[in-house]
């Protein structure tokens, strides 16, 4: 009988608990998962989640004087499930830090500047091809407290919902030719080269911007109840 | 065609705080038996976790996933004594979904708090049914990891 919701390859997915990455083994669980057989409870999920999330900007970069600060950048993120099919109003938040590698958060304690032009989250709707797009800026690195020598690459936040509960995805797209890629302890958490590869954005410059394109996939192809 | 499902990654330590709060409260536009539900998060050390991010699903009272005006997901943060809060209604059906999301949790975790009894196949099943604390309020803790840990479920 196939999968409802296959299961996740774990080569292609992130390790629980990382070399590098103290906190890893304070948090992931010792025990095996149980397994469960998903029932309507995992194969239904939530619908025009706007309801409970109001949507937010698709522009953090500004304009004028009140343009942020950095190489402006349009991130064209694309939901589909595993057969390539668009998920469209699937919803897509987004965060990242500014040019300077600073979050405009009260946990960041990097000593970087702030930037009073730099809204640093949005709040998207999928449109009919599985698309939203971001016009914003490229962050910066920053590093890692007490970690000794590690350096976040620039890198964007994503959390996207699929149409059915057991395809929730968090995750972070990353910036082609980044030499801090390579010793990412975040990134190189998952084993799979290609899979590793396929959380690093493509280039793909346009006359006034330089475009980065983003494919996100989550599961659920074959329990596909309608987002909207 | 034939997509590998993107790698999951932590949340990090920035998750935006706005994105935390306000959809802890389920309860506008259905009428039910209205619960509180409650609980703490801790690590292996056993350190409450401040900014732990929570999300639910669930059923509506009548047990249904699909009303349409009914949205059963809800989004909580833990506070700096790692209590999370949801108020909600009860759901025609034995248990809700809990999947948790955090800085250092290298991918999202599930779990189901249940009303009344777990699933004898469950190993410490019995941790995941909710104490009843008062009329319509539940408490469910959460250990990621050591001694007492929540089972979790594959995913």
């Amino acid at each position: 009988m196939p999968y409802a919701v296959e299961p996740r390859d774990p080569l292609t997915q992130s390790q629980g608990v990382v070399a590098g990455y103290a906190q890893t083994a304070q948090r992931w669980p010792a025990q095996p998962p149980a397994h469960r057989a998903p029932g309507p409870g995992e194969l239904s999920g939530p619908a025009r989640l706007e309801r409970r999330l109001p949507l937010g900007r698709a522009d953090l970069a500004g304009r004028g004087a009140q343009r942020a600060l950095g190489q402006l950048i349009e991130i064209r993120a694309r939901v589909v499930d595993e057969g390539g099919v668009p998920i469209p109003g699937a919803m897509v938040e987004i965060w990242h830090c500014n040019a300077a590698g600073k979050y405009i958060h009260p946990n960041d304690a990097n000593d970087a500047p702030e930037d009073p032009n730099f809204y640093g989250t949005a709040r998207l709707l999928a449109g009919d091809s599985g698309l939203a797009t971001l016009r914003t800026i490229k962050p910066g690195a920053y590093p890692v407290p007490d970690s000794g020598g590690w350096w976040r690459p620039p890198h964007v936040h994503f959390s996207v919902w699929g149409r059915v509960w057991l395809a929730r995805l968090v995750t972070q797209m990353f910036f082609p030719g980044e030499p801090l890629n390579d010793h990412d302890a975040i990134l190189n958490a998952v084993r799979d080269p290609a899979a590793r590869s396929r959380c690093i954005a493509r280039l793909v410059p346009q006359d006034n911007v330089l475009v980065y394109e983003y494919q996100m996939v989550v599961r659920g192809r074959n329990a596909a109840p309608k987002m909207r | 065609m034939k997509l590998v499902p993107t790698a999951e990654m932590t949340l990090g330590p920035f998750f935006p705080p706005e994105f935390a709060a306000g959809a802890n409260d389920l309860t506008q536009q259905i009428s039910g038996e209205i619960i509180e539900i409650t609980g703490r998060v801790t690590q292996l050390d056993g350190r409450p976790l401040d900014n732990v991010v929570i999300e639910i699903w669930q059923a509506d009272p009548q047990g249904r996933y699909d009303n349409p005006e009914f949205l059963g997901w809800g989004r909580a943060a833990t506070n700096a004594d790692g209590i999370y809060r949801f108020k909600t209604v009860k759901p025609g059906a034995p248990y809700i979904n809990f999947l948790i999301l955090y800085s250092g949790l290298m991918r999202h975790l599930q779990t189901a708090m249940f009303f009344d009894k777990a699933p004898d196949s469950v190993k410490h099943g019995e941790r995941l049914v909710a104490k009843k604390e008062g009329p319509n309020r539940y408490r469910f803790d959460i250990r990621l990891r050591g001694e007492g840990e929540t089972p979790f479920f594959d995913d």
